[in-house]
């Protein structure tokens, strides 16, 4: 069954195209769906992948030529006219198709290398095709071995590794001076959307108690309310700084609003407990030199980007190996594909060949030996059919090997005129072989 | 060559291959490495296990009754600290560390002349010396570990003050875990020092002139020092650079408490 992928990505089209062409989960991506299924021939598969950074459309179907359909499917999905997004598509079919899938769920093609984010998005738009009867025999094995290869790359590798963010950096680091961060306070000093950012990844690396204080008491008790934690005043936070583990400071004054006295005053009384000050705002919110106090970390957030420009250095190496294992689940897995769908109809072929032989020879054979008693035939019959299993068995076995293989065309027209099959009955692939 | 000492020898093996095994995990940071390195530290905690009941056998008597005895035990509570420790805090950044002295003690209990000489005889019939030397010995392994955790300690706090070497510290324990793992692996070995002391006195009883005793001395220190370090971490509210300082001072003593001759310590 041939294999299509159209679509464009972060590294084909700008966001102003892409925004045209995106499609939203539980909304827009389900009715589009339902319209390209309905453009599909009868037995036709598709999942439709749409994040922030991509669209893709993946279609199986039995058709000879399904791509030049796709490109319409897609645009025509969204209502809009194929000619427009045409310079931006990029079109990849059969082993490359199932190779970019495996790159695209191992985050090896996302805008930010190793993103964890992209495996529960092809997650979920197979989830949604799945749900909607629009993925079949070739897309439902290709998006499990998909996410299966997206674990793997994750976890034989370290490109899953590392923070993406500032507040993914943020939580790490928490993380290398605290271990665990389940019982950590959480002060947050100000209440925008950098630091409602950072507290969520510290909330989700386990922090529970957070605090917000921020000049308007509203601010702060909305996010508060979000973070599931409690506004205080802001002339309060001096105070719970003797309290607090972990401190993000993204207010928007002008000027440091916490200083070095004030941090020194509640440090006898924390009893040698780390602060960790994590300084987002932009003019700093914290003085300098309060990172020269004993058991305080203070991290600007040029500090922070460095952190993640570091470890993005390091899941480049790792993409390298992420990269082999890719494509050596790519090439396995279309072998088995073609295996399946060009061997499986041309083993039915010999093996029924080779039956309508043995019936035959049976049957001339009943006439000649009528005088046998019915347990004689009952051993003969069985003899027969056992003889038959032990020849077709290589055959059966090459054929499969041969529908790997890259001149498969080639052999298995080799096959059908060694048993001198119809050529019709056979399988045809005709899409190109693996590298 | 006995079965003991071919044990050994598998042992040392053993313990460098994990000592370069979680050396590598250190840098490359792979799941199979880390995997690898456990194994091969249970693997020579076992053959040790075996070695050193082999030698008893041998010799019909406690496992410490020579110099090369008491180094391969010591060696052998090095890596049962380190391998509790793994399991409670997760400290495999300890492995190369633990497995590394570990296999140097073994060398030399391997070398040691005495390995294969004649026990003390004092440790054929004495509960109170061999237990006198099972706690100290047991108590120097807790303190060597919390001599790495105090280093690792010392080393992490530099990397996150000077912000220098930051992926580092994805390789390494948690600063607040290091910390706590030094404390309560003082806790759990200065009570066995403290008893190892006092069953030495009541082994020996009080002779006159020990206090011109090098070894009485350097025993009382080292009890001295791990005491201030509990006292300060407990007490004294002391900032954790200065205790982890005091913890290297702690273990520098407690080698020289192990090889400074002495005229009361035939392997002192």
């Amino acid at each position: 069954m041939p294999l299509v992928m159209i679509g464009l990505s972060h590294q084909s089209a700008p966001v102003e195209v892409r925004e045209r062409l995106a499609f939203t989960v539980g909304g827009a991506l389900g009715d589009a769906l339902g319209r390209i299924k309905a453009g599909l021939p009868p037995n036709g598969e598709c999942v439709l992948l749409s994040t922030c950074n991509r669209t893709e459309l993946y279609v199986a179907t039995s058709a000879r030529e399904p791509d030049g359909d796709a490109a319409l499917l897609l645009a025509g999905a969204r209502g809009l006219p194929a000619g427009e997004f045409a310079p931006y598509l990029h079109e990849l079919r059969g082993h490359r198709a199932v190779e970019h899938l495996f790159r695209v769920a191992a985050g090896l093609d996302s805008m930010i290398l190793g993103e964890p984010d992209i495996v529960r998005q092809v997650k979920a738009a197979y989830t949604e095709a799945s749900d909607v009867g629009a993925t079949g025999p070739t897309l439902n094995p290709l998006f499990h071995r998909a996410l299966f290869v997206a674990k793997r790359a994750r976890t034989e590798t370290a490109l899953g590794r590392g923070a993406f963010s500032v507040g993914h950096a943020a939580a790490e680091m928490a993380q290398s001076i605290f271990g665990s961060l389940s019982g950590r306070s959480v002060l947050l000093l100000g209440a925008g959307k950098m630091s409602e950012a950072t507290a969520r990844h510290l909330a989700a690396s386990g922090a529970r108690s957070v605090l917000v204080a921020n000049r308007t008491f509203d601010r702060a008790a909305r996010l508060a309310e979000a973070l599931n934690g409690r506004a205080v005043h802001y002339d309060e936070f001096p105070a719970q700084l003797e309290r607090a583990d972990i401190v993000i400071a993204s207010t928007a004054a002008p000027h440091t609003v916490v200083h070095r006295p004030m941090v020194e005053s509640v440090l006898h009384a924390r009893r040698h407990r780390p602060l960790f000050l994590i300084d987002i705002a932009v003019p700093r919110d914290i003085d300098a030199d309060v990172g020269d106090l004993p058991d305080v970390f203070l991290y600007n957030i040029d500090d922070l980007r460095a952190v993640v420009d570091a470890d993005q250095a390091e899941r480049r190496q790792e993409a390298l190996r992420a990269e082999a294992l890719v494509r050596e689940e790519a090439v396995a897995f279309w072998g088995r594909l073609r295996s399946q769908e060009t061997a499986t109809p041309l083993v039915t072929s010999v093996r029924a060949k080779m039956d309508t032989i043995r019936d035959s020879e049976m049957a001339r054979l009943r006439q000649r030996l009528a005088h046998l008693p019915p347990e004689d035939w009952e051993a003969i019959e069985r003899f027969s059919a056992s003889l038959v299993n032990k020849i077709a068995h290589a055959p059966t076995r090459k054929i499969k090997d041969f529908a790997a293989d890259e001149r498969s065309d080639e052999k298995m027209e080799t096959v059908r005129e060694l048993f001198e099959l119809d050529g019709a009955a056979a399988a045809r692939a005709g899409e190109e072989p693996p590298p | 060559m006995t079965a003991a000492a071919i044990t050994l020898g598998l042992t040392l093996l053993l313990y460098l291959a994990g000592a370069v095994v979680l050396g590598a995990n250190l840098f490359l940071r792979r799941p199979v490495l880390l995997l690898a390195g456990r194994g091969l530290a249970i693997a020579g905690a076992l053959a040790h296990t075996a070695a050193i009941g082999l030698r008893c056998v041998e010799t019909k008597s406690a496992p410490f009754a020579t110099p090369g005895e008491a180094l391969s035990v010591l060696a052998w509570m090095v890596v049962l600290a380190y391998l509790v420790s793994d399991i409670f805090w997760r400290l495999h950044a300890a492995g190369p560390f633990a497995l590394g002295l570990s296999f140097l003690l073994a060398v030399g209990a391997g070398i040691a002349p005495a390995y294969r000489g004649v026990p003390d005889p004092r440790l054929m019939g004495s509960g109170a010396v061999s237990f006198h030397i099972a706690a100290t010995l047991a108590a120097i392994g807790a303190f060597a570990l919390a001599f790495c955790c105090a280093a690792l300690y010392l080393v992490e706090h530099h990397i996150l003050k000077s912000k220098h070497g930051l992926v580092w510290l994805k390789r390494l324990p948690p600063l607040l875990t290091v910390e706590s793992a030094a404390f309560l692996l003082v806790a759990f070995g200065f009570p066995l020092l403290t008893l190892g002391i006092l069953a030495g006195f009541v082994a020996n009883g009080v002779s006159a002139g020990w206090y011109a005793n090098t070894h009485v001395l350097l025993a009382f220190a080292v009890w001295a020092i791990y005491a201030v370090y509990l006292f300060a971490r407990l007490a004294a509210n002391w900032p954790p650079v200065r205790t982890s300082y005091v913890l290297l001072v702690g273990l520098a003593l407690c080698l020289l408490l192990f090889f400074v001759p002495s005229a009361t310590h035939r392997f002192g």
